[in-house]
């Protein structure tokens, strides 16, 4: 779901700018507490394992194809949202800036969809399914519902900037996206969270795992 | 660095480069559910120009044409850029070490 250029007017583009900043602030001050040196490898690894299965799209019916955004599995396994953040924004700055996917205009548009809606809907429902069902299972239900919400907003953002009609936009962005969200996100972050607890749950944080 | 995190990285990127290169390969050139919707409700505006050019434009090298060596040869590129990156941005913003 990278927006292009000349899909949102610059001036709500500002905006989306504005918001990425003001977070990009709450989670500099997060990694300078929280984020350990054992951590980083897992990070840049995860960041570049990302670029690469976001290279990977998959076909889904209508004739139309998806990948997974990874914010929500790397906000997981770090142990907040402010991790998923950092990591997608590395990522979708140097597919906006190097492979032209996304716009530059849409870029803080594209990170809050993508790392800000995507890392704290993702956490969060985690978190609040963690003490009721199995991990694996919150993984798999809080990824699916981080890319179709983000999803979802992307399709407000884009009627708020006149681009798609609300109705038809939503209905198109949820349903490809919530395929997406199963087939890929679900399932990749599931197997992802599942091979590390058994490999290396010492990376995990300790909070994500049972 | 331990070995068990050495081991971790070099198995890390080393799928990386695998997915990289599959997906040059045998990604789906089907739309994806952005564009797909932008057709179907208002392909005028896939025709906004990018406000900059691109190095390598839709995962590809220009001088190797569009072929799917030039792909893979592309997302390896980024592979080891966002690499070299999040291990940057980790190393200036990690906490501070009690010593």
């Amino acid at each position: 779901m990278h927006i292009p250029d000349g899909f949102i007017p610059i001036s709500q583009c500002i905006v989306y700018y504005v918001i990425v900043i003001i977070v990009g602030y709450f989670a500099v001050n997060w990694a300078k507490n929280n984020l350990d040196e054992r951590q980083i490898p897992l990070l840049a690894v995860l960041g570049a394992g990302i670029f690469a299965i976001m290279a990977m799209n998959i076909p889904i019916p209508w004739g139309t194809s998806g990948h997974m955004i990874g914010s929500p599995l790397v906000s997981i396994l770090l142990g907040s949202p402010y991790a998923g953040f950092l990591v997608i924004s590395v990522v979708l700055i140097i597919q906006a800036l190097a492979f032209g996917d996304g716009g530059l205009t849409v870029l803080g548009a594209n990170i809050f969809n993508m790392g800000i809606i995507g890392s704290f809907v993702g956490f969060y429902v985690f978190k609040a399914l963690k003490p009721l069902i199995k991990s694996a299972g919150s993984v798999f239900i809080g990824s699916f519902l981080a890319i179709f919400i983000a999803a979802v907003a992307c399709a407000f953002e884009l009627s708020i900037a006149g681009t798609f009609p609300l109705e038809a936009g939503l209905i198109f962005m949820g349903l490809y996206h919530a395929v997406i969200g199963l087939v890929a996100e679900g399932v990749i972050s599931t197997i992802v969270y599942v091979t590390m607890k058994n490999l290396r749950p010492d990376l995990i944080s300790s909070g994500s795992l049972d | 660095m331990e070995n068990k995190d050495k081991n971790l990285l070099i198995v890390g990127v080393v799928i990386a480069f695998l997915i990289a290169i599959s997906a040059a390969f045998f990604a789906s050139t089907n739309p994806d559910g952005l564009e797909s919707t932008a057709e179907k409700l208002n392909p005028g505006a896939l025709d906004a120009p990018a406000v900059h050019e691109a190095i390598m434009p839709d995962y590809k090298i220009p001088i190797f044409g569009d072929s799917p060596i030039s792909g893979a040869i592309a997302i390896v590129m980024g592979v080891i850029i966002v690499f070299a990156l999040a291990y940057f941005v980790g190393s200036i913003l990690k906490k501070k070490s009690d010593k």
